[in-house]
Parts: C-alpha cells; sequence; structure tokens
C-alpha cells in the first residue's frame, strides 16, 4: 500500500526540498519505489536539487489539468531506476492546483510506487494545503530557533484539522519532526534551541537531527540529493531518518558531534 | 452540562418569598457528564481513576451525571445503587442519569437518582475547532426565566466541558461556550483557550487563557506550568511581562480576589 508523506514546515528555507530529495533517494536506494512531487509552483525547486530540471517537459500542473498524461511528466532518475521526480511549472501560480486534480493524480501515482513524497511550498496557504491533505503521514522540518519552531506548531495543528484524515475522523495525520540545520556549536552557545526543548514544546516523536553541513549546499549545486553522500555527516543523518520512517530502530545518533575534529574543537573553544 | 433547577424566578427577581417556610429560586450548576460505554466494570474505573489523578481539581465537588446512551446493561435498581456506591468510594457524587431508556430512568429514579432531560452530548474537539461560539454566547447570557416543566428539552442545559487532550498548537482557539475547559495536553504559545467557566491546564500553558469571559468573577484557572503569554479572568489580564517570577513555570493557580488578578502556587 502506497504511503503518501508531506514534508512541510511553515517557516520558508528550513529544509524541506532538501530533506524531501534526501528521503526520496533514502528510500530509492533501499528498494522502494518512490516518487518526489514538487507542489512549490512557480519557484520549482525539487527538479534541480534532484538534477534533472533540464529534462522538465510537461509538469504537476499539466497532468492536473489535463494537458499531459502523468507518465509523460513523470522523470525517472538517471541514478536509481525506482526513483521518479514530478516537477511543477515555474509559469503558473497555486490558483493552478485544484484539491480534485490532486487527490486524481496522488491515486493513479498510488498504483504504481511505495512512497509518495510531497514537497510543501512555505506558508500555511493554498499550496501548502493541498500538500498536506491527502497525506497518510508528515515530516515537520523544523530549525532550532524559535519561529520555525512556532511556525511548526502551527502546522502540526493544520494538519491535525485541515487534512483528509481529520475530516474522516482518523485523527489527522502522524507527525515526525525533522530537526534540521542543528548546529551543536550554536546551541551549546545558547544561540539556538536544544534539542530537548523543541521536542518537548512540539510533543511529536523525533525522525532524525540534521547537522548544519557545507555538504547540502554541494550536492544542492551538484544536482545530487545529499543522501548519495554517504560519507557527510548530513547524508549519514538522513538515511538514520530513512530507516526510521520506514520502522527500522536505529539510535538517535548526534551525527555533528561523531566526528571528533571540527565540532569537539569549536566547542572547546568556545567553553 | 449546565443543570438547571425548576425555577419560579421572573426576570431573575424571586417571588416574594419573606413569610414562607421556605424560599425556592432557580440556579445553574455545572455538572459533569460521564458517559457509560458498557458495563461499569474494572476497565471503567480504571479509566475514571486514571483520569481522576491526571485531573484531580476537576472532580472535587462536581456533580456527575451518568449518561446511558450506551450502557443499555444497566436496568435493575440494584445496578444504579451499586453504580452510586462505587463512585461515593472514589468520593464522586452521582446526581442523576441522562439518556436513559423508560426503565433505566425507572430503576434510576428507585436508586434516587433524578433522570435529566434534554442533556446533549458535550463537545470534545480533537482539533479543536472552535464550536459554535457565537449562538452559544447569547444563550448563556444572563438568567433566564424557565417554566417549571421538566418534560420540556431544554437546549440551554447542553454538556458544558470541554475536554481536549490533544496539544493545542499556535493558531488553534478552544472556546468553552459554555463551562469549563479542560485540556490535558501542552497548550503552545500562539494559541488560545477561552471558556465561560474555569479553565485547568494538565500540561504547559504557553499560548493565552481567558476565563469568566461572559464576566463570571468566581472563574479560575489551573495550570501544570504557567508560562502563559496571557491570563485572563473576567476580563482582567496580565500578559507575560506582568507575571511575577516566582510563579513562572509553577503549578498556579489564578483567580480574582477584589478585582485584582492573583496567581497562587498550588500545593
Ligand atoms: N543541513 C543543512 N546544512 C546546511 N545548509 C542547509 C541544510 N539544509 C538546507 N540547507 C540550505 O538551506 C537553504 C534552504 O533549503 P531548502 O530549499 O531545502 O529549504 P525549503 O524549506 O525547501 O525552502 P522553501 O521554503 O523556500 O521551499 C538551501 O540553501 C540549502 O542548501
Ligand atoms: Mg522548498
Amino acid at each position: 500500500m502506497a504511503k503518501i508523506i508531506v514534508v512541510t514546515s511553515g517557516k520558508g528555507g528550513v529544509g524541506k526540498t532538501t530533506s524531501t530529495a534526501a528521503i526520496g533517494a533514502g528510500l530509492a536506494m533501499r528498494g522502494k519505489k518512490t516518487v518526489v512531487i514538487d507542489f512549490d509552483v512557480g519557484l520549482r525547486n525539487l527538479d534541480m536539487i534532484m538534477g534533472c530540471e533540464r529534462r522538465v517537459v510537461f509538469d504537476f500542473i499539466n497532468v492536473i489539468q489535463g494537458d499531459a498524461k502523468l507518465k509523460q511528466a513523470l522523470i525517472t532518475d538517471r541514478r536509481l531506476e525506482n526513483l521518479a521526480v514530478l516537477p511543477t511549472s515555474q509559469t503558473r501560480d497555486k490558483d493552478a492546483l485544484t484539491q480534485e486534480g490532486v487527490g486524481k493524480v496522488l491515486d493513479e501515482l498510488r498504483k504504481d510506487f511505495d512512497y509518495i513524497i510531497c514537497d510543501s511550498p512555505a506558508g500555511i496557504e493554498r499550496g501548502a494545503h493541498l500538500a498536506m491533505y491527502y497525506a497518510d503521514e508528515a515530516v515537520v522540518v523544523t530549525n532550532p530557533e524559535v519561529s520555525s519552531v512556532r511556525d511548526s506548531d502551527r502546522v502540526l495543528g493544520l494538519l491535525a484539522s485541515k487534512t483528509r484524515r481529520a475530516e474522516k475522523g482518523d485523527g489527522g495525520v502522524p507527525a515526525h519532526l525533522l530537526l534540521s540545520r542543528y548546529d551543536p556549536a550554536r546551541v551549546a552557545r545558547g544561540e539556538m534551541m536544544k534539542m530537548e526543548d523543541i521536542l518537548e514544546i512540539l510533543s511529536i516523536p523525533l525522525l532524525g537531527i540534521i547537522p548544519e553541513s557545507p555538504a547540502v549546499l554541494k550536492a544542492s549545486n551538484l544536482g545530487t540529493p545529499v543522501t548519495f553522500d554517504t560519507k557527510s555527516n548530513a547524508g549519514r543523518a538522513y538515511e538514520d531518518a530513512v530507516s526510521r520512517l520506514i520502522g527500522e530502530q536505529v539510535e538517535m545518533k548526534m551525527q555533528a558531534l561523531e566526528k571528533p575534529g571540527l565540532f569537539s574543537r569549536l566547542l572547546r573553544r568556545t567553553a | 452540562m449546565q443543570v438547571r433547577s425548576l425555577n419560579p424566578e421572573v426576570d431573575g427577581s424571586p417571588v416574594s418569598v419573606a413569610d414562607r417556610p421556605l424560599q425556592v429560586r432557580g440556579r445553574s450548576f455545572t455538572a459533569v457528564v460521564l458517559k457509560l460505554n458498557g458495563a461499569a466494570d474494572a476497565g471503567f474505573y480504571g479509566a475514571l481513576e486514571s483520569l481522576m489523578r491526571q485531573a484531580p481539581h476537576f472532580f472535587v465537588n462536581a456533580p456527575l451525571v451518568i449518561d446511558l446512551a450506551e450502557a443499555p446493561g444497566l436496568t435493575e435498581k440494584a445496578d444504579f445503587v451499586k453504580l452510586v456506591r462505587d463512585m461515593r468510594a472514589r468520593r464522586l457524587s452521582v446526581i442523576g442519569v441522562q439518556n436513559g431508556t423508560a426503565d433505566q430512568d425507572i430503576a434510576a429514579f428507585g436508586a434516587g437518582l433524578v433522570c435529566l432531560q434534554g442533556g446533549r452530548d458535550a463537545q470534545v474537539p480533537r482539533g479543536g475547532q472552535p464550536s459554535k461560539a457565537e449562538d452559544a454566547a447569547e444563550e448563556t447570557r444572563g438568567p433566564k426565566a424557565r417554566a417549571p416543566e421538566p418534560a420540556q428539552p431544554e437546549p440551554e442545559a447542553a454538556s458544558a466541558t470541554i475536554v481536549v487532550t490533544e496539544p493545542v498548537r499556535s493558531g488553534q482557539r478552544i472556546f468553552a461556550d459554555r463551562g469549563d475547559l479542560i485540556v490535558m495536553a501542552p497548550v503552545s504559545s500562539g494559541a488560545e483557550l477561552i471558556a465561560h467557566g474555569n479553565i485547568h491546564v494538565y500540561g504547559p500553558l504557553r499560548g493565552r487563557a481567558l476565563a469568566g469571559v461572559n464576566g463570571d468573577k468566581t472563574a479560575r484557572i489551573f495550570v501544570q506550568s504557567l508560562e502563559a503569554e496571557l491570563v485572563a479572568i473576567a476580563g482582567l489580564y496580565q500578559t507575560s511581562d506582568d507575571l511575577d517570577p516566582s510563579v513562572r513555570r509553577g503549578r498556579v493557580q489564578a483567580f480574582l480576589r477584589d478585582d485584582t488578578l492573583c496567581f497562587e502556587p498550588l500545593k
């Protein structure tokens, strides 16, 4: 049974698209048939991070409006055959998304894929609403700062009340917390919120902690999901998160702290 | 729910009763409705006790009404006598039943209980949707004359207490439009709790809580950890900036004394 997972946050720029690409790639690396969908109509970031922006012919909006078949719009990843991207339109806006149209596309994708990962736009308006509406689960991406936590909390309220599962009385969409851009040195200096405090406020299970890492920018410039960079701490953190997402028990490591070099030096210097 | 006694009061002014041996007055009380699903067995008492542990203040001196809609098994007077006794053993006072069949009502009456008419199920929102707040605000505004007619359905006598078990998130607003609001989860900053009656939060209160919004100066707010952005009773408020550091993050009750908002730690 296919699972629809929305990657959402409320706040912009916290790492939703990065996480969608990384989780999608991680699932595909484990043999799961996975498609990632860009709901950020008008901006189109996901295909860039997935490295397929030059292969886009038709997009999600074309499919919704009946101008193209789903098969024509899906782009299969060159590295992993069971990974596909459904890009979005850069010339349209979010009004082109309709609840019915989104539902139809998702139903069709359910037949062919194990995981459908929806990259939500920032905010809580139409695009974000439709990205979460049909979800079976949510990954809420949060940075260790007050405004991001507040927005995540807001989004959790919407997942619990404004989704199909909520309307059916299934208690809303169950959510996992993905703590991203976590910088232990800055947390130690009190410049960022502690993981414990964030968990206490949001009170949802923790899927993973992705450290702040230069590997993310490098990967996105190359058009590869950071999960492929198995040597980077961010790549490994995403791998662990994917394991937890599919139900494996993986010990929660602070990936950045594992590396004695840079981070402990930083920590010592500031102590 | 609201339990109203038969009320000979008209326009809030009692009938002259100076030289009579008794005086009859109408008065509203808030009762707790417990819906019995099936038998009053160990499972029921177990669940009740765990609820009492989580919300101890809530049950203190609260008149209880048993909803029989899902408890067709209770048919004998002895069943109700036992129920009342078992509840008393937990310091809970059952005053009546609702939604029973005719036979259940007779049996309950035999056991000394009142058969309340016209009660509606309490709204227990999961996602924190405010519910029909506006009409209700109108309805509950002041004392109204009621005909002494027990068989007549009383729309205002609907359940009042709202119990929320899920976290109340930023941007959500929960309105207990007829009575108390009990939240058994954290209340995030940016969330808002509003009640005509008391507010209990068994978790950190980081948002706003406004009790007695109908002007009830006796309303109180009980919190497990006071980290609120704003606390108000009957319109008198304090923001987090005004909060005395000694009560911050503590188990606290808030109440009005001489029109001053007071905070006191709970033992
Ligand atoms: N773990 C990380 N370490 C360092 N940089 C990161 C990390 N995660 C994301 N970034 C950077 O943060 C920026 C925003 O990331 P991304 O585009 O994934 O966020 P988003 O939530 O999708 O943004 P939007 O709300 O605009 O869609 C990018 O420049 C990305 O490279
Ligand atoms: Mg994005």
